[in-house]
């Protein structure tokens, strides 16, 4: 046991090693490409001799990197006969400008030795491209990021039923469905990446709309349902897997599984299971309800909705499209005008407080402005929201937010501010205490 | 304690829901205003940048591209979905996208759009997939082609960010010229020189945009502009960079106009040292922060540094002693040459230069004077005037692609100059070919500008492009009451 906890630990730290020492050796390593490529086109106009040598940074790059392009470059100089010496005993000067673009850094060296006229050499490369939460409010909110592309990501489903699934997330047997506009693409686990196993394109029968969401859904019977605006596709039952679409308005099933049959499939419609119908050349749900929520079968055109089961009864939360919060527990319908929460909600559920937390995303005009949006947990007890996380940030802003079918967690689409790129994070409540 | 508590957590509560926003909402007018007075929706040249992004950005709302570009010149789809090339670049191949459709019902083929094509470029060879190719804007899908190709002379790299271009939207016109697109907005009503309706196209091959209209007034001055936006009578106005630079509701795009002063063919400067003495002279730093509040880049490059990143290689700080030193060189060279003081380089004694500005840009006047203020310090004389013969114009000019060698030889082309030979894309073969259309001083390039505009407190996932352009049809109002559409 302690040998294989020692090989783990020491697996995890050259993991770790790895991935916190990668991007500095990548820019290492052309840093000193570059140095050298600029130090030999120097050196081929200087000739041999001794230079001042002056470095200038108008890049991104840190001083520390800036110091180490200049030794870089230094060293490069010498190994070429050009050696750089103070100004009173040098034959020329060479300043050289760190610069760069959107696409690429470039530095520039201004060549002056004598009375010649200036030269100026180039050389380039090519750029590359969670909050802990204080313990203070009863629950956590912890966050893994599943997956990462370019292209916007409207929903992923995570099949796993092994045990360390369930603990972090994503097991070595696990298979990933990715939802976009174009198709569904599936990804298995391998060497803890995500590597592609499939990709079912999706013919869609006409054109969808901007904010494009779509829900993924796994089945008992076969293994997905794709719901897009105006659109539906069902996956085959065997393999090889493939995809069929066709035009459709059926209501989208709400998720709400009280005693899901497996541990990832949903069972909508199962008792207190809802559907409702998607504005198919809009961002939002209708409001028509079918099957309602017990006698109410029409509510407020809405974005997102969540169930929080109570003893008796199952109470929704509805963020509808005017900025209003309504709560419906199947005979009244409540509306909280003054509630303005973010467009997306989704329960899951947790052993913490009243067992069933609510999220809600943020993505107010400030956050926003910031490129920063947040997700936190919420209860409803006697009718009046109480916030029982702190707010888990996120680097961009949330597009999507969907429970899982077991309601075990929530999937957090977010764009990030800083690279454009979609990555989806599996959200789950943990206990403060 | 357990109260306190619960009061924390209830404030917390309250605090989170008054922070709270919301998904894009459907419905609205979006109202804009513009200083330019467009004849005709037809695209100006570049050398009128404000008339050119203005049009630039009304008609990319009613058509669009075979392909788009972004600031990084990385090509993405738009009306052709995928693209090759052969190995000389001569030869390019499209797979355009099924089902769009000109706002008048017809299919955006491959006929229509090497019509359209052709028609902008005789000397390209466009042509629609052979079996299809005889039957231009049909309206039956089933004869949509789905394949296009461009065949050049010679090869052309930068072909993509070509056909990026806001002159290469795909449009057609209607017997009133009224342009026709595939894009999110269609044109309703247009009154030369004084406004333009458009409607939002529920067909739009990328989505209805959230807003339903947007109305645009033509020939506001930029006071009249601020002015509307203050009174809630206007939603999107432009504004100086100056400007933007201070106010909150104001945002620029990346620096995608020059100012350069440029000889003119019957210039009186015609002598090369002169003219280096002259861009030696400008002292940029002072006018960046004076007149231009520090939203400006100073430069002695065309192409702004975010395109090559070599800007530093063309030193833009003053060296008066240089200037100084170049026209006593050349005043002895003419005094051996025994040409006597008539003779003497221009501007550097008797005849004074005429520099002359554009009087529609606020800035201009106060830049031209600082400008012949600082040539003065050196013995240039000069006189800055708004009319009549000039030696010198400083002028506008858009950056119109972020293609590199593209933007180089449209500027070349704007300046009327020799256009010159890019090889590449390379910084090396890029700097050489800047070096040689700035070789002889005809063009002093003195600083790079950002376009910027002020949007209005209803406005919503606004997001100014970094090339000018504005986008929108991903915008919504937070006024604009979402419509039930079930």
């Amino acid at each position: 046991m302690r040998r294989r906890l020692r090989l783990e630990f020491r697996t995890y730290f050259w993991l770790i090693s790895f991935l916190l020492f990668l991007p500095s050796s990548l820019l290492a390593s052309n840093l000193v490409e570059t140095a050298s490529q600029l130090a030999d086109r120097i050196a081929s106009a200087t000739g041999p001799g001794s230079v001042v040598l002056e470095v200038t940074n108008r890049s991104s790059l840190d001083d520390k990197t800036v110091g180490e392009a200049r030794s870089a470059l230094q060293a490069g100089l010498r190994a070429r006969g050009v050696h750089v010496v103070a100004a009173d005993q040098a034959m020329g000067r060479v300043n050289v400008v760190l610069s760069e673009s959107l696409r690429e850094f470039v530095w520039c060296a201004n060549i002056a030795i004598g009375t010649d006229p200036p030269r100026v050499v180039l050389a380039s490369w090519p750029r590359s491209g969670n909050a802990a939460l204080p313990a203070t409010l009863p629950v956590r909110l912890r966050t893994t990021m599943l997956f990462s592309q370019e292209l916007p990501i409207l929903d992923v489903a995570l099949i796993d039923s092994s045990t360390a699934a369930m603990e972090s997330g994503v097991s070595s047997s696990s298979r990933l469905l990715v939802l976009d506009a174009t198709r569904v693409a599936v990804y298995a686990r391998q060497s803890g990446r995500w590597e592609p196993e499939a990709s079912l394109p999706i013919a869609a029968p006409r054109a969808f709309p901007r904010d494009l969401r779509g829900r993924l859904l796994l089945r008992r019977d076969h293994l997905f349902d794709a719901y897009l605006p105006g659109t539906f596709c069902r996956s085959s039952a065997s393999v090889p897997l493939a995809i069929t679409c066709s035009a459709s308005d059926d209501p989208w099933p709400l998720t709400f599984s009280p005693q899901p049959a497996t541990p990832f499939a949903a069972d909508e419609n199962g008792p207190g299971a809802v559907r409702a119908f998607y504005a198919p050349s809009r961002n939002f749900f209708t409001g028509a309800l079918s099957p309602g929520i017990g006698k109410i079968s029409t509510v407020p055109s809405f974005y997102s909705a969540a169930a929080l089961p109570r003893s008796s009864y199952t109470l929704w939360a509805v963020a509808a499209v005017d900025g209003s919060v309504h709560l419906i527990d199947g005979v009244t319908d409540q509306a909280i005008r003054a509630a303005r929460w973010g467009s997306d909600l989704a329960a899951v559920r947790s052993s913490c407080g009243a067992g069933t937390q609510l999220f809600v995303s943020g993505d107010s005009a400030s956050q926003a402005e910031a490129g920063r949006d947040s997700l936190r947990a919420f209860e409803i007890p006697d009718r009046e929201p109480a916030a029982v996380s702190a707010a888990l940030e996120f680097s961009g802003s949330i597009t999507a937010l969907w429970s899982d079918a077991a309601l075990t967690s929530a999937i957090a689409i977010v764009k990030r501010a800083d690279t454009g790129w979609y990555e989806a994070n599996r959200v789950v409540v943990t206990c403060a205490n | 304690m357990k109260r306190i508590a619960s009061s924390l957590l209830a404030l917390i509560s309250l605090a989170w829901i008054a922070a709270a926003g919301t998904r894009a909402h459907y419905g609205g007018t979006l109202r804009v205003s513009m200083q330019s007075a467009p004849d005709a929706l037809v695209l100006p040249a570049a050398t009128d940048p404000t008339a050119y992004w203005d049009m630039a950005r009304l008609l990319s709302l009613v058509g669009d591209n075979l392909v788009r570009v972004d600031a990084e010149d990385r090509p993405h789809p738009a009306l052709a979905v995928s693209w090759q090339h052969d190995s000389t670049a001569r030869h390019w191949q499209f797979t355009l996208r099924r089902g769009a459709k000109f706002h008048d019902g017809s299919l955006a083929s491959a006929p229509a759009i090497a019509q359209i094509l052709g028609a902008l470029h005789p000397n390209w060879k466009v042509q629609a997939s052979q079996a299809f190719a005889a039957a231009p804007y049909s309206r039956d899908v089933s004869a949509s082609g789905d394949s296009l190709s461009i065949d050049v002379d010679a090869p052309a790299p930068s072909l993509l960010a070509e056909l990026a271009l806001p002159r290469n939207l795909i449009l057609t016109r209607n017997a009133a010229g009224t342009p026709i697109g595939t894009g999110p907005f269609r044109v309703t009503e247009f009154q030369p020189g004084k406004s333009l309706k458009l409607v939002s196209s529920d067909e739009c091959w990328s989505g209805r945009p959230f807003i339903d209209a947007v109305e645009v007034e033509f020939g506001k001055s930029l006071r009249e502009e601020a002015l509307a936006l203050e009174l809630g009578r206007a939603d999107v106005v432009e504004a100086t960079p100056e400007a933007a630079s201070v106010r909150s509701h104001a945002s620029s795009s990346l620096p995608v106009e020059l100012l350069a002063l440029v000889f003119t063919t019957n210039s009186n400067a015609q002598e090369g040292p002169l003219r280096e003495a002259l861009a030696l002279s400008i002292d940029r730093k002072p006018i960046q922060f004076a007149l231009l509040k520090g939203a400006a880049e100073p430069t002695a490059s065309v192409l702004p540094n975010w395109i090559t990143g070599y800007g530093p290689a063309f030193p833009a700080e003053p060296d008066l002693a240089r200037a100084k030193a170049l026209l006593a060189g050349s005043r002895s060279q003419h005094s051996r040459a025994g040409a006597g003081a008539a003779s003497s380089p221009a501007g550097t004694a008797t005849r004074p230069l005429t520099l002359s500005y554009d009087p529609r840009d606020p800035q201009s006047q106060l830049i031209a004077e600082r400008i012949a203020l600082n040539a003065r310090e050196v013995g240039i004389t000069m006189q800055v005037s708004m009319s009549g013969a000039d030696d010198i114009r400083l002028v506008r000019v858009a950056v119109v692609t972020p293609d590199p060698a593209l933007a180089l030889r449209e500027m070349a082309r704007e300046f009327a100059a020799v256009e010159p030979a890019v090889r590449s894309n390379a910084v090396d073969d890029l700097y050489q070919a800047e070096r040689s259309l700035l070789e002889g001083n005809a063009i002093i390039p003195v600083f790079h500008l950002p376009v910027a505009a002020a949007v209005g407190p209803r406005l919503r996932d606004w997001s100014p492009g970094q090339l000018g352009l504005w986008n929108l049809a991903d915008i919504w109002l937070a006024t604009g009451r979402p419509e039930d559409s079930r």
